[in-house]
């Protein structure tokens, strides 16, 4: 029998640390798919990921269990993403590099040039470039609605903001999206062909 | 029209989250308001091309088994035995006092805590001896008992004196172990910022080369 999340907390709770082996199981392919998505590198996903699972192992013991597991967990992916953000601000990067290694190509208002677009070869990089471009916080509600799937209230939970935010911050990033995306000439009018990778 | 006031049911309903009132309320102004009508199209369609984000299967590989807990604790063992040896040809000493890993590299110093603790029992000691030497002497000393006097305060000055030397040996040992373990951290993040910007300036190079290779391709039209 599968045993839910909660069921799982407590048990680890009373000492069963396997418990914890699954919740790892469970979540780590979303939880690490949701950092990519935010901080834009795959090496940094993995590094952040074990992170967030080494603060909920160490966390888990003291977890109240007023909100969901998954929340929760979130949550503290999502503050993860925040302080290695925070922390890289300001710091000189090689981002077209830095896009490279997970075969992406970094958004420019200004548009693409030849080589470019050349280079990016599929929409599914555009619209990864497009989606890194925004706000982080509304970065963060769009990654965690569009590609993880979370109802509002999971996200007011792990953001640990009221639910009308969360919509606000989603409508002004799906906004900005549809203007960035039409200047990059993806057609929304048609279905995106199939990514090539 | 009001459009801004239907923006939260424009996204339940977008999402299909609105329940049975709110998706008939935003219907009703729906059928009355064209810009509505195509505000939902529009994100409909952007929500369309959020789905051509694909994750290559490299990114969502699975988070390395060693976080597991059942590998925490050998990768630690590992990791302690390892270090320990480290130490001990470092003449360095490693403890695990109230379940933190400490380590000093260099000749062992008593813990400052555990120091400052025996300095004060020390100090109370001290306090307690001149006590009883105060009630036992009578208002007038002879002049025997005073040179006994003299020499059990001289002998409390000089041990006076030598507590605060220890305490501040101690407090210079603490503070060249700050210093030894921040020069250690600065050193290993400088050796991988090195490392990392040898990597990429290695990347950007084949990649340089990959691109103009592509251009004289496209260059001879093929």
């Amino acid at each position: 029998m599968r045993l839910s999340d909660e069921e799982l907390v407590e048990a680890f709770q009373n000492g069963d640390s396997s418990a914890f082996d699954q919740l790892v199981s469970r979540w780590e392919r979303k939880i690490q798919g949701a950092i990519y998505r935010i901080v834009g590198s795959g090496e940094d996903a993995r590094d952040l990921c074990q992170e967030a699972f080494l603060k909920a192992y160490r966390g888990l013991g003291s977890f109240k269990r007023e909100a969901r597991f998954s929340s929760w967990l979130y949550q503290i992916a999502v503050n993860s993403c925040r302080d290695r953000m925070r922390r890289q601000r300001g710091k000189t990067t090689v981002s077209l590099d830095e896009m490279s290694e997970t075969g992406e190509l970094p958004f420019r208002g200004d548009g693409p040039s030849a080589l470019e677009l050349m280079e990016a070869g599929d929409l599914s990089r555009t619209v990864a470039a497009a989606v890194r471009s925004l706000p982080e916080e509304q970065r963060e509600v769009i990654v965690l609605k569009e590609y993880q799937d979370l109802t509002f209230l999971e996200i007011a939970e792990a953001l640990d903001v009221p639910v009308s935010t969360v919509k606000t911050r989603l409508y002004r990033g799906l906004t900005q999206l549809k203007q960035r995306l039409v200047r990059q000439g993806i057609r929304s009018a048609t279905p995106i062909p199939a990514p090539t990778h | 029209m009001d459009c801004d006031a239907y923006r939260d049911d424009l996204m339940d309903v977008l999402y299909g989250e609105a329940d049975p009132a709110t998706a008939r309320r935003f219907q009703e102004h729906q059928a009355r308001c064209a810009a509505c009508r195509e505000e939902v199209a529009s994100l409909r369609r952007v929500r369309r091309d959020l789905d051509g984000w694909v994750l290559a299967p490299r990114v969502a590989s699975r988070v390395k088994p060693l976080l597991r807990p059942r590998y925490l604790a050998a990768a630690a063992a590992v990791l302690l035995s390892v270090t320990s040896g480290a130490l001990v040809l470092a003449k360095g000493e490693l403890r695990y006092p109230n379940g933190q890993v400490a380590f000093r590299v260099a000749a062992p110093a008593p813990e400052v805590a555990e120091l400052r603790q025996l300095l004060r029992e020390q100090e109370e000691r001290h306090q307690q001896a001149l006590l009883e030497l105060r009630t036992a002497q009578p208002a007038a000393t002879a002049p025997g008992d005073r040179d006994a006097l003299l020499r059990e305060v001289a002998r409390l000055v000089h041990e006076s004196e030598t507590r605060q030397s220890a305490a501040f040996a101690a407090g210079l040992n603490e503070l060249a172990d700050r210093t030894e373990s921040q020069r250690r951290v600065d050193f290993a993040q400088m050796s991988a910022g090195l490392s990392l910007l040898e990597s990429r300036t290695g990347l950007q190079a084949a990649r340089t080369t990959e691109l103009m290779g592509k251009v004289v391709l496209a260059s001879q039209g093929k």
